[in-house]
């Protein structure tokens, strides 16, 4: 952002200038007004808390200066306008970094990945920085990996295309005389390491839980990347590597039992010996290799971003050799802990994987298929023969589309757990009864707030930090969140440990509307009788 | 015009009719504002995926090739598939549409036979506390909105006193089945009292009202007097006489009630998380999942359509003085 660094210098020094006073009294010396802004508000029936969020930074927004102007259409509408027709000026939704904090920044962050539906959609471009995208993603070394990733935090935080309004927490609501043994994990407690901790107390040792919609598939190679197909597939089927709670891999919980990597294209992993699948049959490393070659040859699209990276695979032994085309960093992270291994006596005789009907899936994970009663439940059962086996017999979903009537059976113990518990009001009423629990982690999930720097105005970096310093961060989080999550400073939030700066500036400490206007004036701009922002002479 | 001719005339109409809701309800999905790509695609996804995955559904062929292929499809009765959960929308229909009928039909019948009975006994005791409480109760049935009832019952019957379970076909954890095995449980019958009697309060209504009209028209006729004066009691003029003639409005109008009813167990499937098509329906248009929301609509229109038909057929047979002209 050279050029808007440039005008923003220049405009500090029309700034000091000027004879504005605080109060907005002063007007005359400045420059056109600023455009009037659109911030693209989802409606309050699909995600009421963010809703009255937007509702609420707009209002602010305006009171800095900025005339913007909230407008609610549809969530898919609204995507497409901001993704593909980037017509808007400010955004807010959902967004996770996933196990790995430098995996989605060149997609978010990358100058040639502005296009129409990439993932750059809030247009920002910083040459400087491009390099560092790509390179952290090869970095072996965590310690230079790291100092890397310090490096891009603190560009983007000065930069502020998309700031953090509320880093969001994993949350789950349990019975507490039921289930105990919760452990934080930053993907979830639906993972497999807090999956395999958590002890059920009831008279059919089973976890119960809902959800409230329909499955459709059971399918590991030909879903879309539901949550809730993710939270079954997690335990249906082994990965490689597993990430512990400390976000490290770890052999206790994985196929892979010992992993050696000869150079940054290479990587060698041992295959657990003597593992068999849920239908009695060995697990071998040639299924490894079949699993790896056979989602590479059909282009399964929810692996691409994986089987793009690896040329060729083969078997020695118990040892399985995967070659990479280019170096690859944290490879655990974005590669070893994501596919999911497959048998390959049940899916080699399928010629289109993606669009395979499976009802019955086979796996090797600590939980086995037990029944799909369509429409209305999933059971897993225990797979004792696991190296790692699950603390409970059964794992039952329940459809149950009506909160009010989950947090009731919770209450009951009919339910005993909520695997999508949702911060809102429920979960505010029913979190001090006697017999619910809350466990709160945080989580790799933030609300983002996203700035167009296509437009004029947001174009220069200290008008966008202006509106990053208008929100307001602690009423959200107290009075639409109930104090659930955290107010978001870094766009790696502290939920990520070593990998997050902690000395990123913090915007708006005490007054965010005064700190917004100070520094709009510290580049020069002027705001007006009616309180509008215009822009320097 | 022969009764052949009439069916035949019928039979193409409405397959006339059939396609003309088809391609409304084609048309209908793709004004509708919004991207059904931004539910299919998780943000998680790049780019390339993400095209990939829009292709694959053919969502970027032009509107008229989608028509085409839509319309061949539907003759050969494939449905598409979810595109939120890949699966087949035919099966889901399959999976889900007994699920609707069995509790639909259940709710009918109880209603129409408690709503004609109630209506013959209502046109009979005309004026009395009895027809005032009866139309009360119908017309109550009618305007309370039944996915509040619903709710209401809920809140007593299920959260405070715990005498009704509060979700679903069958208690958790009940197992696989089949889908007789679990009609004929007891189970499954406790989950289904409270759908029920909610549904039949507000299906009930509609036959007692026109029963009673239909009762005091017959009344009013002379051959009523015919048959008190031959001395027949009056339980018998009630019911052998009065009642059998003017049961036939009631039964055309249940052919057409029956046609709307699938689409009516909507909300009370929402309400009591019944795995029906009503709540995959709203499911599906909430996210743009056109091929299911097609298929749903499709069934409930096809219902409405084929009972019309049916409706028209059974006054011929019922009423020897309807004309097929």
């Amino acid at each position: 952002m050279t050029t808007a660094t440039g005008v923003g210098g220049m405009a500090a020094l029309a700034g000091c200038s000027g004879s504005n006073d605080d109060n907005g009294g002063g007007g005359g010396s400045g420059g056109d007004k600023l455009p009037q802004y659109t911030y693209l508000n989802n409606p309050a029936n699909y995600n009421p808390a963010r809703h009255d969020a937007i509702n609420l930074v707009g209002d602010q927004l305006k009171k800095v200066g900025l005339d913007t102007k909230v407008q609610v259409f549809e969530w898919g509408t609204l995507y497409t306008k901001i993704t593909e027709e980037f017509n808007f000026s400010f955004a807010t939704w959902s967004r996770g970094l996933g196990i790995d904090p430098g995996r989605r920044m060149p997609e978010q962050f990358h100058s040639s990945n502005t296009g129409k539906g990439q993932g750059n959609f809030t247009g920002y471009t910083n040459k400087d920085l491009d390099p560092k995208l790509m390179e952290q993603l090869q970095m072996k070394d965590e310690q230079k990996r790291i100092d890397t990733l310090f490096d891009i935090q603190k560009t983007i935080n000065e930069d502020v295309p998309m700031h953090p309004i509320v880093q969001m927490p994993n949350i789950v609501a349990y019975n507490k005389n039921q289930v105990s043994g919760w452990t934080d994990h930053i993907a979830g407690y639906f993972h497999f390491e807090p999956m395999t901790n958590i002890e059920v107390n009831n008279s059919k040792k089973e976890l119960r839980g809902s959800w409230a919609e329909t499955l459709g598939t059971l399918s590991v190679l030909g879903y879309n990347n539901e949550t809730k197909l993710i939270h079954q597939f997690e335990m249906l089927y082994d990965k490689l590597v597993r990430i512990n709670s400390k976000l490290e891999a770890d052999p206790k919980l994985s196929l892979a039992t010992e992993w050696e990597r000869p150079d940054n294209k290479t990587v060698k992993y041992k295959i657990r010996e003597g593992h068999k699948w849920h239908d009695g049959e060995d697990l071998t490393p040639e299924d490894v290799k079949f699993t790896l070659e056979y989602i590479k040859k059909n282009e399964i699209p929810l692996y691409s971003t994986q089987w793009e990276m690896y040329d060729s695979v083969s078997v020695d032994g118990q040892w399985v050799t995967v070659n990479f085309k280019d170096p690859v960093g944290p490879v655990h992270k974005l590669f070893s802990n994501q596919i999911p291994i497959v048998p390959k006596h049940k899916w080699e005789s399928r010629s289109n994987p993606a669009k395979a009907n499976i009802t019955e899936p086979v796996g090797s994970g600590p939980l086995q298929f037990d029944y799909w009663d369509k429409g209305s439940e999933l059971s897993l059962k225990k797979y004792e023969d696991h190296w790692r086996p699950v603390k409970f017999n059964r794992r039952i979903w329940r459809i149950i589309p009506e909160s009010s009537t989950v947090w009731s059976l919770l209450k009951k113990g009919t339910l005993n757990y909520l695997p999508y518990t949702r911060i809102g009001k429920q979960l505010n009423d029913n979190q001090d009864a006697s017999n619910i629990g809350v466990k709160s982690a945080p989580g790799d999930g933030w609300w983002h707030f996203s700035q167009n720097t296509r437009q004029k105005g947001l174009d220069d970096k200290a008008v966008r930090q202006a509106a990053v310093n208008a929100i307001p961060k602690k009423a959200i989080n107290e009075q639409i969140l109930y104090g659930f999550a955290t107010e978001g400073w870094n766009l790696v939030g502290e939920s990520f440990g070593k990998f997050s700066n902690p000395d990123v500036k913090k915007y708006q400490p005490d007054d965010g509307v005064k700190a917004g206007k100070q520094s709009l004036k510290d580049a020069g701009y002027v705001i007006d009788g009616d309180g509008m922002a215009h822009f320097p002479k | 015009m022969g009764k052949l001719d009439f069916f035949v005339r019928r039979t193409v109409q409405l397959g006339i009719t059939l396609w003309a809701v088809a391609t409304a309800l084609f048309m209908l999905f793709r004004l509708m504002p919004g991207d059904p790509t931004s539910y299919i695609i998780s943000p998680g996804m790049t780019p390339a995926v993400r095209q990939r995955l829009i292709a694959s559904y053919g969502l970027n062929d032009p509107l008229w090739v989608q028509y085409v292929r839509y319309i061949q499809n539907l003759l050969t009765l494939d449905l598409g598939r979810s595109f939120k959960t890949n699966e087949r929308v035919i099966n889901m229909l399959v999976t889900y549409l007994p699920n609707t009928l069995v509790l639909m039909l259940t709710a009918f019948v109880v209603a129409y036979i408690i709503g004609i009975s109630l209506g013959v006994l209502t046109g009979w005791y005309r004026g009395t506390r009895f027809e005032k409480a009866t139309v009360v109760t119908a017309l109550v049935g009618r305007s309370v909105p039944s996915f509040w009832m619903g709710i209401l019952v809920l809140w007593i019957f299920g959260a405070k006193l715990g005498i009704i379970p509060m979700s679903g076909m069958t208690s958790l954890g009940s197992g696989p089945k089949n889908f007789w095995a679990m009609v004929f449980s007891l189970d499954f019958l406790k989950h289904m009292v409270a759908p029920v009697i909610v549904l039949a309060f507000y299906y009930m209504g509609y036959p007692l009202l026109i029963m009673r009209n239909s009762m005091l028209e017959t009344l009013s006729e002379d051959f009523i007097d015919l048959c008190r004066a031959k001395g027949l009691t009056e339980r018998k003029i009630m019911f052998n006489h009065a009642a059998r003639n003017a049961l036939l409005p009631v039964l055309t109008a249940a052919a057409i009630a029956i046609g709307y009813a699938v689409g009516g167990s909507v909300l009370i499937e929402t309400v009591f998380g019944w795995p029906g098509i009503g709540r995959e329906m709203i499911r599906a248009v909430l996210r743009r999942d056109y091929p299911v929301a097609q298929g749903t609509f499709l069934v409930l229109a096809l219902s409405v359509i084929v009972m019309n038909f049916v409706a028209d057929l059974l006054y011929g047979v019922l009423d020897p003085r309807v004309t097929y002209d």
